[in-house]
């Protein structure tokens, strides 16, 4: 239904606080845009100035090719869910959700009809003519959500909705809005700080700090190629390990050399390495936990770890480990194949041997902190 | 047992020194209202007495007061103050008290810490170029009563503070949300902010109709003597001097049990809402 563009977008608050910078962004027809980032980064003022809750400091915002610079929030056509669901105490369930349609003046047959098709949509039907304050937090969040679905806006805004739920609810309301986004046919933008949200939910992550973008893609393309080592440490959980060490050329191939050891980077990386005309250098090399294995002690390919903490989680251990250089390496072990030896041999005060394929190395540049292999 | 009986003991006899105490405490302070009221319905004589139970009952002074003296224009007068300032003021502070807790514009600061410091000067310090000012526009002596209502509005909208502490603790998200679901600024106090608000609306409602119920100094000088411009306070304290006293002491009792009617009651059916507008900034309303 509309198309959001934003145009060199910069917040400046008083006192010169420099919130959000030179932010382009085109968001397509439909699709959904997740925000992520640490607290501060500038996702919700971001947010907030799209939904005309906020001034903008420089650049424009157009929705559907209007530029809405000037526009206040109730002649730009969106719906937002906020954090703290914003119902309003005073107002049943049924007229909250009817609220926006009320002050459209829109007659009374229309309002119920819509109401009670989002409520059972959102299966609140049960609950319409009780007060917010008689409800649970996933209850109040449906009906914050029935209150910008019942609008039919161009573009829905989210701002962190999943943050006040407590983990089991969140997941489940998680799965919902999913379910929402294929009913209900809305350009939508999602502010969230959980990065598994940012993953599951989005069809484009934008990955934020310190008020800059710092990528934007699919959640595939920011786990598998994050562009430098914030994304790369923000992405994922356990956190992506990394390890100062060198990059080797001999011919062709390239070399990594963690701690003594010798590991291959696997030829797609290297072509890619070449092409860019990288020869031997100093590197940060990250690996995600779960693209380490166990590899055979004393071999070439393979350095040796102490266990500090071992946290089962179920099906799998995450390993807290120390590296020979004292930094600390996260691995993540499966358990269903682990028998009783293997598993005591995991506890902690155990050295574990440490390797990992090719193909599993993210390789940055110490000083810019850039991917070697990014554009 | 024992312990817990000499326990009971104690408490039952702390409870009753107290409960003595404050028996006391409220006999002491209801004594001059039982004074007015039964001094209200005596019949022998329009003069002080030295006791206090009337010798013959008559409802002769509230006949007297509302036909013979000019109470009822002074009672008029009041009432339309009253009336007219709990509608202004009570408007004036909701706006201010909106504006300031809601809208962020330069000078913001500066105003409010202006309007502290000149909060912190007794009002009638600018009595005397008011009285000019409202002179010369007519309004004084048997123009008071307008005069008096542009007075006490004018200064209303200072009085914002409590209005403003129970505004700030409405979370902002909710104008928020109602301004994205297409309110304008005005319905979103209309319909959001105003219901929300309704015990502190009816503690400034209560305190703007009190204020000019009981003021007696700005009411005197406006009048300046004028009888049909006087307040009921001016009315009857004029009725305290040497030589009216001793004809008019049952009719100035009467004209006070009254002036106490009409806020009594208000003031019973609204003191629910009155204690939550006083406590609405600690308690989140």
């Amino acid at each position: 239904m509309a198309t959001v563009k934003l145009t060199n977008v910069k917040k400046v608050y008083d006192k010169n606080v420099v919130a959000v910078q030179d932010f382009n962004l085109d968001i397509a027809d439909k699709e959904f845009v997740v925000f992520v980032g640490p607290s501060g980064c500038g996702k919700s003022t971001t947010l907030r100035m799209i939904a005309g809750l906020e001034d903008i400091s420089e650049g424009t915002i157009e929705i559907d090719g209007v530029e809405v610079n000037d526009l206040e929030p109730r002649d730009r056509d969106i719906a937002m869910v906020f954090q703290n669901y914003a119902l309003y105490p005073h107002l049943t369930v049924f007229e909250n959700i009817a609220f926006p349609l009320r002050l459209k003046k829109v007659n009374n047959d229309t309002v119920y009809n819509k109401v009670t098709e989002v409520a059972e949509i959102l299966g609140i039907t049960d609950y319409l003519m009780r007060k917010p304050r008689a409800l649970s937090g996933g209850q109040r969040q449906r009906v914050a959500i029935g209150r910008a679905m019942v609008r039919d806006a161009k573009v829905l805004l989210m701002d962190e909705p999943l943050s006040n739920l407590d983990a089991k609810l969140r997941n489940q309301m998680r799965a919902e809005i999913i379910l929402l986004r294929q009913r209900i046919n809305s350009t939508f933008v999602y502010v969230t700080h959980d990065q598994t949200e940012a993953m599951t939910l989005g069809d484009r992550i934008v990955i934020m700090k310190d008020g800059f973008i710092q990528q934007v893609g699919t959640p595939e393309e920011v786990f598998d190629m994050p562009v430098n080592l914030f994304v790369a440490g923000f992405i994922g959980a356990p956190q992506m390990n990394f390890y100062n060490t060198e990059l080797v050329k001999e011919g062709n191939d390239y070399y990594v050399t963690p701690f003594g050891t010798k590991m291959k980077v696997s030829d797609k990386k290297a072509e890619g390495l070449r092409e860019k005309g990288v020869g031997s250098m100093s590197i940060v090399l990250g690996v995600r936990p779960e693209h380490i294995t166990q590899g055979t002690p004393g071999s070439k390919d393979a350095f040796t770890s102490k266990i500090l903490v071992n946290e089962m989680m179920g099906s799998e251990f995450h390993l807290h480990t120390t590296c020979p250089d004292g930094s600390e390496c996260i691995v993540r072990i499966p358990t269903l194949k682990l028998d009783h030896d293997a598993r005591l041999a995991l506890t902690a005060g155990h050295d574990i041997s440490i390797t990992f394929g090719g193909e599993a190395m993210h390789l940055f540049d110490p000083e810019t902190e850039r991917n070697l292999l990014a554009d | 047992m024992k312990k817990a009986s000499s326990i009971k003991r104690n408490r039952i006899l702390s409870n009753t020194a107290i409960y003595i105490i404050l028996v006391v405490m409220s006999i002491i302070w209801l004594i001059p209202f039982v004074f007015i009221l039964l001094q209200s319905f005596r019949g022998e004589t329009h003069a002080q007495v030295g006791y206090i139970l009337p010798k013959e009952w008559s409802i002769n002074n509230y006949v007297e007061l509302f036909t013979e003296t000019s109470f009822l224009k002074w009672y008029a007068n009041t009432l339309i103050c009253a009336c007219c300032n709990a509608v202004l003021q009570t408007m004036m502070v909701m706006m201010m008290a909106y504006a300031l807790s809601r809208l962020r514009f330069k000078g913001r600061k500066f105003l409010m810490n202006a309007m502290l410091i000149l909060g912190m000067f007794p009002g009638f310090l600018t009595m005397i170029i008011l009285y000019y000012i409202l002179k010369s526009m007519g309004l004084t002596q048997e123009g008071a009563v307008p005069g008096l209502i542009l007075v006490y509005f004018a200064s209303s909208g200072m009085g914002y503070y409590v209005f403003k502490g129970f505004l700030d603790t409405i979370p902002k998200s909710l104008d928020e949300a109602a301004r994205v679901d297409g309110a304008t600024r005005f319905q979103v106090m209309r319909k959001v902010i105003l219901p929300l608000s309704k015990p502190i609306v009816i503690y400034t409602v209560l305190t703007a109709f009190m204020a000019p119920w009981a003021d007696y100094i700005f009411a005197s000088y406006i009048a300046f003597g004028t009888s049909s411009g006087y307040n009921v306070a001016v009315g009857l304290y004029s009725w305290l001097t040497k030589d009216m006293i001793t004809s008019h002491f049952t009719l100035f009792c009467a004209g006070g049990v009254c002036i106490a009617v009409p806020i009594t009651i208000l003031f019973m059916c609204l003191q629910k809402y009155y204690v939550e507008g006083v406590t609405g900034g600690a308690v989140k309303g």
